[in-house]
Parts: structure tokens; sequence; C-alpha cells
């Protein structure tokens, strides 16, 4: 199907070094969630259910295990013949040196030939990991409709919180006057989701200048938009309403999985007409065995249970035995749980098992605990 | 490992799925909720390095058709490998004619063109686990015309009935093969699965066609056991014929026991299945549910016992789903009651507030249904 002209590029090279042990051989892009997804498979699924075929992935920081998920491209179902994702890591050319991605904005820079390739007429940058279902083909069609230079999406955020986001200040019309990155004293609640809308030609001049600028730190929001706004660019806002999470830390990875058992959750990812896509992976079916205690779950295929779960959320191929308990916790892929041992408001990492009767975790944490190593076994 | 390409094969005659088999064949059955039954011989070919794989299809073939698809879930080669739809264009009205050989002989082409010196043949109504390319190594080196599966079992007398029995001699040579008829306990099963040469597997097919236009490649064989080296081996594991709607209930629900299970699947054997991309299970604060098999994709909110639960089912609260198989989109709505059943896809129960069958006889909610 002949899509949008609009070509999609995913900044993937972060660490996210606040999540610890989660990414030490991983970046953060590639860290599950919700039982069976990946971060990545947000904003991959968003554009191929946007209708947008070509999709470069920057990958950096700990690449191996991203580049091979994301090469996968049927995946999204961006494997049509005029389909793809490609995955970008930093690379040596004939007229430059191998370098590291030095900002959002210098990895794009770096990557101005692939871009062209396509010769489209906008290009949308997202995030890698942040986690929401959004139709960026109808914040096209409001940035095609304000005819502007660029779009950037927002999201209310309470005004005590806008200090720790870059804030948007708008007139009537939603153009943006200002930018202001973490204000002290946030004068609008409207938080950048870093997604962006550009027209291509214009962006790559401003690009072009900004790999030669000293002074630059090769940024989307602390220099390539300061600078369009002090060109007297047209930037418009482009409101988002729905669920959006940045998960930076153990306990908003942890708070963000919760959100899934919210009755009313706005995620919804059972709505049958945006799907979110993701690896298919070859396990049974869940198994619930006969001294199971389920309430309050979300709980996905190749998973074994037989002991007690509230309020958790289990990832493929967890197992629980019988008369262990998971309260308020999240098991990650391939986590075991052993007999008489108890979970309480943590993050079980990747195939960690917690032993025989061992205790992981307290109700009245203040954070979450991040069980990033085998637990032994008391017997 | 000597060459093959595979072939799983539709139903002989006799067997007839009440209910299920109106809307589909038997291999695109739903089984455990997440898989169909023929994804069980297509992974067992995938998995033994067979890469061309005929699949034959007889009436109603969209359901099967869109779950097979490119084939490419099941992990073949796209450009090497094949796995190739065959259907049946000149089906009998009178079922009686549409015999395996007969969809064989409709296709001869297209046999002729395999390259592979040896053909595995396995039933599209079976499910079991085994690797065929140790099956073929053995075939070559006992230096049998004809190596076929059985399974050996001790409670033939009331199951099994519709499949056919080996009689064995000692040194496992094939004496004839005949329909269970109830007659005793202890019988060889056979699994229906075969390997022999491309030639001759060609050539008892045109046999059967001069023979009788109601013979099938089982009948056939039956009438060379004599003159060739037909060679039995048997089948260790989990094993169950979906031959009529009581062996599919017990089917399923005797693999809700993971000892059970652990019979069937291996970890270095996985049995693919087409993806449908439905997000995890949602367990609501009122649920209760054990010792069930539960599908992604659904909202659970009521109590589930001894059941196998599909893809995308919603139980509602203060519902109750005991000993039953629910299939693909189902609802079982608020303070229902179903007990011993097999709700097909996209029912609803909402109005009737009880559907309870006699464990010995279970019942059937016909598909799409609202009762």
């Amino acid at each position: 199907m002949k899509q949008n002209s609009m070509l999609a590029m995913i900044l993937a090279g972060g660490r996210g070094s606040r999540l610890h042990d989660l990414t030490n051989k991983m970046a953060k892009p590639a860290v599950a969630y919700g039982g069976k997804y990946r971060i990545i498979d947000f904003p991959l699924s968003n554009c191929a259910n946007s209708g947008i075929d070509v999709v470069g992935v920057l990958t950096q920081y700990e690449s191996v295990l991203l580049n091979s998920y994301v090469a996968a491209g049927r995946r999204w179902g961006l494997d049509a013949k005029d389909s793809g994702v490609f995955v970008l890591p930093p690379r040596e050319k004939a007229d430059a040196n191998l370098n590291v991605y030095r900002g959002t904005a210098d990895s794009i820079s770096q990557n101005i030939d692939f871009i062209d390739s396509y010769a489209p007429e906008y290009v949308l940058i997202l995030s890698g990991d942040h986690i929401y279902k959004m139709n960026y083909s109808k914040m096209l069609a409001e940035h095609k409709a304000n005819n502007a230079d660029a779009t950037i999406a927002v999201i209310e955020v309470p005004i005590k919180e806008a200090s720790r986001f870059g804030i948007m200040n708008t007139n009537e019309t939603g153009r943006i006057v200002e930018f202001e990155e973490k204000p002290e004293h946030p004068k609008s609640n409207l938080a950048s989701m870093g997604i962006y809308i550009f027209n291509w030609k214009q962006l790559r001049k401003m690009l072009v200048a900004d790999m030669k600028s000293s002074d630059s730190s090769h940024d989307f929001g602390k220099d390539i938009i300061p600078a369009l706004l002090d060109n007297d660019k047209t930037l418009y806002a482009y409101k988002f309403k729905g669920y959006w999470k940045d998960v930076g830390t153990i306990d908003s990875l942890w708070e963000a999985n919760m959100d899934l058992l919210n009755n009313n959750n706005e995620l919804d990812l059972n709505d049958p007409t945006w799907k979110i896509y993701t690896e298919d992976v070859t396990t049974l079916p869940q198994y619930v065995g006969p001294d199971a205690n389920i309430g309050c779950a979300f709980i996905t295929q190749g998973c074994i249970i037989d002991g007690e779960i509230k309020n958790s959320v289990l990832f493929t191929g967890a197992k629980v035995k019988s008369g262990a308990r998971v309260i308020d916790s999240v098991l990650m892929p391939g986590a075991v749980v052993e007999s008489g041992a108890m979970v309480t408001r943590a993050l079980v990492a990747d195939g960690v098992k917690i032993g025989k009767g061992a205790v992981v975790g307290s109700p009245d944490s203040e954070n979450i605990a991040l069980i990033a190593k085998h637990i032994k076994g008391v017997e | 490992m000597y060459s093959a390409f595979g072939i799983v094969n539709s139903t002989g005659k006799r067997i007839w799925v009440d209910g299920l088999e109106v809307y589909r064949p038997i291999g695109a059955f739903s089984f455990m909720g997440r898989y169909r039954v023929i994804d069980f011989p297509i992974s067992n070919m995938s998995n033994s390095g067979i890469d061309r794989i005929q699949v034959y299809v007889g009436k109603n073939p969209r359901s099967l058709t869109d779950h097979l698809g490119t084939g490419r879930h099941y992990n073949i080669n796209s450009k090497r490998g094949r796995l190739h739809v065959l259907f049946s264009a000149n089906t009998d009205e009178h079922d009686i004619y549409n015999t395996d050989v007969s969809s064989y002989l409709e296709n001869m082409e297209y046999i002729e063109r395999m390259h592979n010196p040896y053909v595995v043949i396995a039933p599209g109504y079976m499910i079991y686990t085994t690797d065929y390319s140790e099956l073929i190594d053995n075939h070559v080196k006992s230096g049998a015309d004809i190596t076929m599966m059985y399974h050996s079992v001790d409670n033939a007398k009331d199951t099994y009935l519709n499949c056919n029995i080996l009689n064995l001699n000692k040194q496992k040579g094939v004496l004839s093969i005949e329909q269970n008829n109830g007659s005793a306990k202890s019988r060889a099963i056979s699994m229906d699965t075969y390997v022999m040469k491309k030639e001759l597997f060609i050539e008892l097919v045109q046999k059967a066609k001069n023979t009788s236009s109601l013979y099938t490649l089982a009948d056939i064989i039956n009438d060379e056991c004599s003159e060739r080296d037909v060679h039995g081996v048997a089948h260790h594991g989990f094993f169950a014929t979906i031959t009529d709607f009581r062996s599919y209930y017990d089917a399923n629900l005797s693999l809700i026991d993971f000892k059970t299970a652990i019979d069937l699947f291996h970890d270095d054997w996985p049995i693919y299945t087409k993806t449908n991309d439905s997000c995890p299970t949602q367990y609501f604060e009122t649920a209760s549910v054990k010792n069930s098999i539960v599908s992604n994709g659904c909202l659970i909110e009521g109590t589930v016992e001894h059941s196998i639960i599909g893809r995308g089912v919603m139980v509602k609260k203060g519902a109750v789903v005991r000993n039953s198989i629910v299939l693909a989109n189902s609802i079982i709505g608020a303070n229902t009651h179903v007990e011993n059943q097999v709700v097909d896809k996209r029912a609803q129960i909402q109005h009737v507030k009880e559907v309870i069958s006699a464990p010995e006889k279970p019942g059937y909610i016909k598909r799409g249904d609202v009762i």
C-alpha cells in the first residue's frame, strides 16, 4: 500500500542508567515491559499502525540485542516491498572517521545520506523508550494544516511536576512561542514528548549547520528547537491525550507495569484496532495449577503458576511454584519463584531465580526492590 | 540424514467430529487454546529438517488456509523450503469417494516434481511429537519397503474405535492393517504415519486407484503386506487421535495435567503456531482460576476450573466454567454456569444461565451462537 511521505527515525541509543542492572547488557528500548513486549515495540507498532513504511532506528549503547531485535521488521508488519526497519549504529564513512553519536540531533545528522535516499517530505523523530499508543498520521495532518515548520507532540502534566519536563509555552492557536527545558517556575503544563515532525529540507539545513557548530550539544531539545524558535520558524504543539510514560527508573518501570492492572487502563493493550506487535515467542500456553490463587494480574503465555499471585505482572515463561507468593511485583521473562518464597514490591529481572522460602522486597519499602541476581533458598 | 519431503494428509474415511467439523477440517481445530491440531505434524516435520511440506486440504479449507498462511511461522526456510497447500477441487458429493488416495491422484504432478527420494506421510488429525529424521534413518537401515509408526495402548476396547490397528509379528513386521473393532484391550494403533521411497508411494497410489475407487493408502498397504517388507516402529510419549468429539474433548483436557504435557512438549522440540498478537491475559480481582490452560488476550473475572480457555475469551463476573473447552473470542456471560462443554469460537453464553452436560457426554455450543 502506498503510504504517506513521512519517514520515522527512532532514537534508541541511550542506556537508561537509572534502570541499573536491567540495562547492563541491553539498551533501555530493549527492556521488557507489559508481560510480552519490549519498550521499543510501542514506537515501532505505532509507526506500522500509522502507515509509516520506513523506520530508521538509531542505536549506540549495548546495541547487539537491540539491533537484531528491530532488524526483524516483519514482527511489526514493516516488511512490505517498500517498507523496512533499518538499524543505524554509528559508522565509518569515506569522508569521516567513526564517531559516536554526540547527541540526539547528531545521530540524525550522521544519517542524512540514509534519509536523503528516501527523499521524504517529512521526518518524524521518536524516542525508543516511551510507552504510549499514538496515531502519527493525525499529527502529520495537523502539521500540514498549520503549514508548520515543525510540530512537537505535547502532553498535559500536573503543573507541580512540570519542572521535570521540557515545557512548551504556546499562544491561543497552539503555536509555540517559547520552549523551556526543566523550568523552575513553569508557565504552562504542556510537556514535550520528544516526538517531532520536521519538514526534511529545512531540518537538513539546520542539521548541517549544527554539525559544524562547536558550542552545540547536538541535541533536539537543547539546540535544534531553540534555534528554530530564534529564527522565527512556525512551531506548533500537537496535544496528545492518553497514556504516555517515560520509564526512567525501576520505580517508574514497575509503576508502568502496575498501570496495566487498572480496570480501565488507558493504554488498553487489548484494542484490536491498534495492536502492539512484538516478537513471536514459541512457548506453551499459560499453565495454572491446582494450587494457584490469582487475583488482579496480567499474565502471558509460557508462564507456569501454582502459587499465589496478587497485583502483579508476569512476563513470558515466568514460573511461580506451589506455596510461593508474589504480591505487587513484576516477574520479568523466565523469572522463577520457588515454593514457599515470597516476593513483595519487587521487580525480578530476566531469568532470576528466587530460591525456596526466600523473602525479597517488603510491603512498606519506599522503593521497589530490583532483584537482578539469584537469591538462595532458605531450607 | 536422508532427504525426504513431507505430506500432511487430511482424514480418511469413517472419521467425523460432531459439531466442530461442520465449520473446519480437523487440522484447523483449536488445540490447548493456543494451537491448531495441524501445528503438531508440521512442527514435527520442520524440527526434523523436512522443509518441503505438502498439506492436503479437503472441504471447508478457509480456516486451515488462514492458519497456514505462507507457513513462515513453522520455521521453514522461505526460499529453499515450502509449505504447499494442495486442494482437492473435485471432491465428490458422496464423501466415501474422498479418500487420501483421490487427493494424491489429483495432485500427482506436485508429488512427482519433488526432488527428495523419500516421503514422510503424517496425519493432520493426531497429536504427538516425534523426530522423523530418526524414523527415516531407521527405515533406511532396516531395509524395509515401508515403515509405519504405531502406538501401543491398553484401552482399545472403547477408545480409538475409528482408528486402524496394526497386527505385528515378533520382529515388528506388519502382517495386516485393520479397523479397530474394539474386541481387545491391547492394540498397536496405527499412527497413519509412513516413510517410504517416493517412487513406491506413487506406485501404491496408482495401484490403489486401479484396485478400488474407495481404497485408502492404508488399504493398499494392507494388501501389499504379504509381498513387501512393511516394518512397524513404536512411538513413546503422548499420543492422541482426534477422530470423534469425545477424543477431541479428552485429548485437550488430559493435557491440563502438566506431567502429561511434558510427555508431549520438549524443550528442544518447539511446536510452532501462528501468532495473533494478543496481549497477555488479565485476571481481575474476582477471578478464581485453577487447574487450567489459559491463552493470551483473555479477560477473566469469574471462576475457571479444569478447563482450556482460548484466545480473547471473556469470563464475566460470577460465571463458572468447569471441565470445558472454550474456543477463541467466546463470551461466558455474568453468572452463567458452563460445565462439560465445548464452546465453539465467538459463541456467547448470555441468557441461559446453566449449560451443564453429563461428564460422560460433554455438550457442544455452536460457533457464533448466542444462547
